[in-house]
């Protein structure tokens, strides 16, 4: 009977088992114990509730288990965040205020694009597209921007403003 | 989370241990005897409601140092103990409550 029980437990998860299985079992073992000294009835009864008890028990912990691992999925509170880094609750609003104001400029301006008709000339031949004259200087604008940004960079660090010195602080600290 | 109102059980379990701590099967046995027979807990019931209290602070385990084999033993935690306050208080109150009506509708 007592084999009977053990396979049982094995409904449980692992944790709940580990924690109190043989808890359990030495339970069990008196009980049946005590119930044997009485009648028939009682023993069926005996088995009937142990028997229900061990699989809505281990239906509940299971349910219990899946439920933890959801709430730690899908987190109901804001997360822990240093405070320096913590948007307000209104920034959600400003934000879907502007993201609906650029929407509906999107919209307006379709619909202007729409209802005006389409009275520009044909361009002539010779005359070459502004941003096709721009695109031709456009990797030399950003290389020169590039390279001024690193050459910033390079004073900074020269000057031990970065922080990036502290790196190495720390480092020999650990 | 353990929410008032408590269940039957988990209020006799409870009760079980104000008086002092005790392990799984005296606790089972002292249920049975508090509601008269009318309870009977099976060992499912009993720890899937020992696990829920231990979760939520309510009850603490520990060992017996008395016993050969180290049994695990029960107490009720000062949280616990304030809980258990709280819904004595409440079904005091609803008891109170009851009586009065009762007694103002059969005078």
């Amino acid at each position: 009977m007592l084999n009977v029980y053990q396979k049982l437990l094995l409904l449980y998860p692992k944790e709940h088992r580990a924690m109190f299985g043989e808890e359990m079992a030495q339970v069990f073992e008196k009980l049946r114990a005590d119930i044997l000294k009485k009648k028939r009835i009682s023993r069926i009864g005996f088995w009937i509730r142990e028997t229900s008890g061990l699989l809505s028990g281990a239906l509940a912990q299971h349910l219990r288990l899946f439920g933890t691992e959801a709430a730690l999925a899908f987190p109901k509170e804001r997360f822990s965040m240093r405070n320096g880094f913590r948007f307000p609750k209104s920034t959600i609003l400003f934000m879907a205020l502007i993201l609906g104001g650029v929407l509906i400029a999107i919209k307006k301006g379709q619909d202007i694009a729409s209802s005006v008709p389409d009275v520009n000339p044909p361009l002539p031949v010779h005359i070459q597209p502004t941003h096709s004259i721009l695109l031709g200087g456009m990797p030399l604008f950003f290389a020169f921007f590039y390279a001024a940004g690193l050459i910033g960079w390079a004073i900074v660090f020269a000057l031990r403003r970065s922080g990036v010195h502290r790196l190495d602080q720390i480092a020999g600290e650990k | 989370m353990e929410q008032l109102p408590l269940t039957e059980s988990v209020l006799l379990i409870l009760l079980s241990l104000i008086e002092q701590p005790r392990h799984g099967y005296s606790i089972l046995k002292d249920v049975e005897r508090m509601s008269d027979g009318r309870v009977v807990l099976s060992t499912g019931t009993l720890y899937g409601a020992l696990r829920r209290l231990l979760d939520d602070d309510w009850i603490e385990r520990f060992e017996e140092k008395e016993t050969p084999r180290g049994r695990q033993a029960y107490r009720l935690t000062p949280q616990g103990r304030r809980n258990l306050q709280a819904e004595v208080n409440r079904m005091k109150h609803l008891t109170r409550l009851a009586s009065l009506r009762v007694a103002a509708k059969e005078s």
